[in-house]
């Protein structure tokens, strides 16, 4: 990773020139989003612009592409000023966007989505040879390996990325920003296209990556800039930067909540016998086949109270059903039970979403915008959904909306959400405080077991270090965690113990502090097996060897 | 000053109401140009057409004057306020009802069943008119839900098809079971007046179930924003994956919401024969429900709304009836200014107001 610097004689590629935006609409007062930003990006260099939700990264991305326009400052392209007022020119400008989430026609080809908009012609019918031509000629050369002909609907996330990425290529793109790329794919995917952009990059390409993760700064980025509330509060070489120091420039002050990692390990049951009998959660060989690759396939293990259980693994390896089935819909085969109050353990196997949440059970979905909250409704209506058929947030059928306004400002205030008041709509919070309601609303409910799929991804930093220390808070009062993520430092953080899925299996079991970041990597990938806890041994096995 | 303009953010969309109003009234005037020798004529009659008017008479009194068509549009507001929030209510849990004519049919047939077989005391016969109306509508409505929810039918589908159902069997057992073979036509007996309303205008149709349509307007927004079966038919609605993985008996609210819109149409059904016709004719015309169904997108599936936009709705019907009487425009123009104002207000963007957004932003800016 060599230090890139201009030749003299060239101009930078991209240049912010005490770049601002206000926005005066809605509030009396304005928001300045972006405050005086300075930025030089060369040819040939992967740029990282990093910060909080809500520092100023996106705006600033939008201004380069044409959405926005700056209230002050100039942009300039190859030293001359320029201004766009619509994407459009951008993209004439050699300027490519790859959004966060992809927006590709999922019916559609890879091929025909490349060209979509500018589709290569003859008398108006489109030349498909033509388009699957430069599509393949665009995967080759920069090793964004994909398949022309194959339908988008049919990839998974970090193939649609690539299609993403080949896509501004194609419009002629030689400046490419990146919105989150990370946010959405598995470590593996997310090494191949970090790959694919180091070969962009050598030929001559200026890659700007938009992020919040610190890995992707020192693993990728030549060079990056911080952002915070607006301003530019740091910049340099990665090469030089560490991860502490990234940390503190992000979040403004030293990250207190490192020291987690000090918390006192749970109460620890001696061993085999007494610890199944402790046990809170108890999953017995789960089958649930759904005609795809995703599968579970003999899934078991227990988790006891004031436990972490952290489920690592490759998304799409079975996690999601597992959540699926520990939230209370059937699978074809196995059980899962919850030790009740009085020792007694309850089989809810298939029993429903609501009969898991009687006996104790509360899940936190993976997608917040999708399955964990209605963004059109009010925070009050968000948080009440798992406990208003109750007394007392209703009698007799009759909601009562001073006990409801009362327990949304309740978790407003109990999670520092930063929100107008109970009725604003869900929707228009930030990932950060939108999670934090998420979170509230399943410990409302007193959760005996708290399933957290993803529980801080899409999350700022100061957001996530408040909702990982609200886990453990709920650890220590003594209910059972299983920590789903696909953020293995989280994991690690966490959990008490770590199990690895991989193919709808349990691929490896570890204690923590027994397992360091590349042996789970390796258990994720299926490539090594550890020796005490391999698929094929039986869960009690596994379970003995990982108790010491 | 700038803190005033801020407060004034919230009314932006009752102020684009008006607006979207104005603008159609005023193509109204344009269209009018085109087609009329008295356009200007023509457009005030059909805004001030369904006014009563108050004249001086040759005995030297002042009197009333054209009540009755006033009448009508009070007694089309209860119709359409009844059937719009019949649409409403299966809308808020997202789910597109087209089968408010056919509960209104089978409302009505089962009012005037009670009405002419009732045996019992004539103070309780209105009631159970009534109760029997919203029930056939309960059930009819309810009957969509179940087999969307059972066998994944798509619910526009079966309510449409529900409707012919409905009307045939609807006509079928006024021919053949209900016929006064006295009445000249085919039609029911008049219903005895214990099971009638008295009107309490005269030579109107206008009687105490006008109160029935805020009064049903209120119970809707009760039952949506209040209750628990409401919280979980909004939910489903506005986020039916959310409703699944949060546990919401998401099936119960899809059903009840079309079970409930279904009652509100039966309710309809009873206004039209208990308090309108006073006996069922068989030619009973069907339409009516997907009539509710633009008021209701014109009051945005808004309960509170859903009242003054059937006044609007049958106010400019009953000014395009006055108009197509006593001026050269006909009644379809009436028609083209309704679909002008839905289609501005159901339009989800303005591009004229973005664009005059933009105007003032820039001149802000300079």
């Amino acid at each position: 990773m060599n230090v890139i610097k201009p030749v003299s004689t060239l101009p930078w590629r991209l240049e912010l020139r005490s770049v601002s935006k206000h926005y005066s609409n809605g509030t009396a007062n304005g928001v300045l989003a972006v405050d005086g930003v300075d930025l030089q990006l060369a040819r040939g260099e992967i740029h990282a612009l990093i910060g909080e939700n809500g520092a100023g990264k996106s705006t600033l991305m939008k201004m380069v592409y044409g959405l926005e326009q700056p209230s002050a400052g100039t942009i300039l392209l190859d030293g001359k000023a320029v201004r766009f007022n619509a994407p459009a020119t951008a993209i004439a400008a050699g300027i490519g966007l790859v959004p966060q989430h992809v927006q590709l026609i999922a019916s559609f080809s890879v091929a025909r989505n490349v060209v979509l908009g500018a589709e290569p012609a003859r008398l108006g019918w489109l030349r498909q040879a033509e388009a699957v031509r430069a599509t393949r000629d665009l995967s080759r050369r920069y090793g964004l390996e994909v398949d022309p002909l194959a339908l988008v609907a049919s990839l998974s996330l970090g193939e649609q990325q690539r299609v993403e990425v080949i896509k501004a290529l194609y419009r002629g793109a030689d400046l490419l920003m990146l919105d989150e790329p990370g946010a959405v794919l598995s470590q593996d995917e997310a090494v191949s296209l970090f790959c694919a952009l180091r070969a962009l990059a050598d030929a001559g390409l200026t890659v700007l990556l938009i992020t919040h993760k610190i890995s992707d700064v020192l693993d990728v980025a030549d060079r990056y800039t911080v952002l915070r509330a607006g301003r530019v509060v740091g910049s340099g070489v990665s090469a030089e930067a560490s991860a502490a120091g990234l940390a503190s420039l992000i979040v403004g002050q030293p990250v207190a909540n490192l020291n987690m990692l000090n918390t006192p390990a749970p109460v620890d049951t001696a061993g085999g016998t007494q610890a199944r009998a402790a046990a809170r959660l108890r999953v017995q060989q789960l089958v649930l086949r759904t005609g795809t690759a995703e599968c579970l396939d003999g899934v078991s293990f227990d988790v006891a109270p004031g436990e972490i259980l952290g489920i690592a693994g490759v998304e799409g390896n079975g996690q999601h059903l597992l959540a699926k089935v520990l939230s209370g819909h059937a699978p074809d085969a196995g059980s899962v039970g919850v030790g009740g109050v009085d020792g007694i353990e309850v089989d809810y196997t298939g029993a429903g979403v609501r009969a898991a949440l009687r006996c104790g059970v509360a899940v936190v979905p993976a997608d917040r915008l999708h399955d964990g909250a209605a963004p059109d409704l009010s925070i009050a209506d968000n948080a009440i959904a798992s406990t208003y058929a109750r007394a007392p947030l209703s009698l007799r059928g009759w909601l009562q909306p001073g006990a409801v306004d009362a327990a949304a400002r309740r978790m407003i205030a109990a999670f520092r959400v930063k929100a107008d008041g109970p009725q604003q709509a869900i929707g228009t919070l930030s990932g950060g405080n939108m999670q934090k309601i998420v979170l509230a609303r399943s410990l409302e409910s007193r959760p005996r077991v708290l399933v957290a799929c993803q529980p801080t991804r899409g999350v700022d930093i100061g957001a996530a270090t408040f909702l990982r220390d609200r886990l453990l808070a709920l650890r220590e009062a003594g209910a059972a965690i299983v920590l789903i993520s696909a953020d293995l430092d989280e994991v690690l953080l966490l959990s008490d113990r770590i199990a690895v899925m991989y193919r709808g299996r349990i691929a490896g079991h570890f204690r923590r502090g027994q397992a360091e970041a590349h042996t789970l990597a390796a258990c994720m990938t299926g490539a090594h097996s550890p020796a005490h806890a391999g698929p094929r041994h039986s869960h009690d096995a596994a379970l003995a060897k990982a108790a010491p | 000053m700038k803190a005033a303009m801020y407060s004034l953010l919230p009314r932006a969309r009752s102020m684009r109401l008006i607006a979207a109003i104005g603008v159609a009234l005023l193509a109204g005037l344009a269209l009018m140009a085109c087609v009329s020798s008295e356009p200007l004529r023509a457009w005030l009659i059909l805004l001030t057409g369904a006014l009563p008017e108050l004249r001086h008479g040759t005995d030297g009194a002042w009197h009333w004057h054209r009540l009755v068509r006033f009448g009508t549009v009070l007694e089309d507001t209860v119709n359409l306020s009844l059937l719009g929030l019949a649409v409403a209510i299966p809308f808020r849990a997202r789910q597109f009802s087209l089968g408010a004519d056919g509960q209104l049919f089978l409302g009505a047939l089962a009012g005037a069943v009670v009405a002419l077989y009732w045996p019992g005391p004539g103070w309780l016969a209105l009631l159970l008119c009534a109760a029997a109306a919203m029930l056939a509508g309960f059930l009819w409505g309810g009957a969509t839900g179940v087999l969307k929810q059972c066998c994944g039918a798509n619910e526009m589908v079966v309510s449409l098809m529900l409707n012919l159902i409905a009307i045939e069997f609807y006509r079928l057992v006024i021919l053949y079971c209900l016929r006064d073979p006295n009445a000249g036509f085919p039609a029911t007996a008049f219903f005895p007046d214990k099971a009638t309303f008295a009107p309490l205008l005269a030579q109107t149709n206008v009687t105490w179930m006008l109160v029935a349509a805020p009064l049903a307007a209120l119970a809707t927004a009760l039952l949506l924003g209040r209750t628990t079966l409401g919280y979980e038919i909004r939910v489903t609605g506005s986020a039916p994956d959310f409703a699944h993985a949060a546990g919401l008996p998401v099936g119960r609210a899809v059903v009840l919401s079309m079970a409930l819109g279904g009652a509100l149409a039966g309710l309809a059904g009873f206004h039209v024969g208990h308090a309108l016709l006073k006996r069922l004719p068989v030619d009973l015309t069907p339409g009516l429900g997907l009539e509710g169904l633009l008021v209701a997108l014109l009051a945005r599936h808004q309960p509170r709304s859903v009242v003054p936009a059937a006044f609007f709705y049958a106010w400019l019907r009953a000014g395009g009836q006055a108009m197509e009487r006593s001026t050269d425009v006909s009644r379809e123009i009436a028609l083209v200014i309704q679909a002008l104002v839905i289609l501005l207000v159901v339009a989800q963007r303005w591009p004229l107001a973005a664009w005059m957004r933009r105007l003032a932003a820039r001149r802000a800016h300079a």
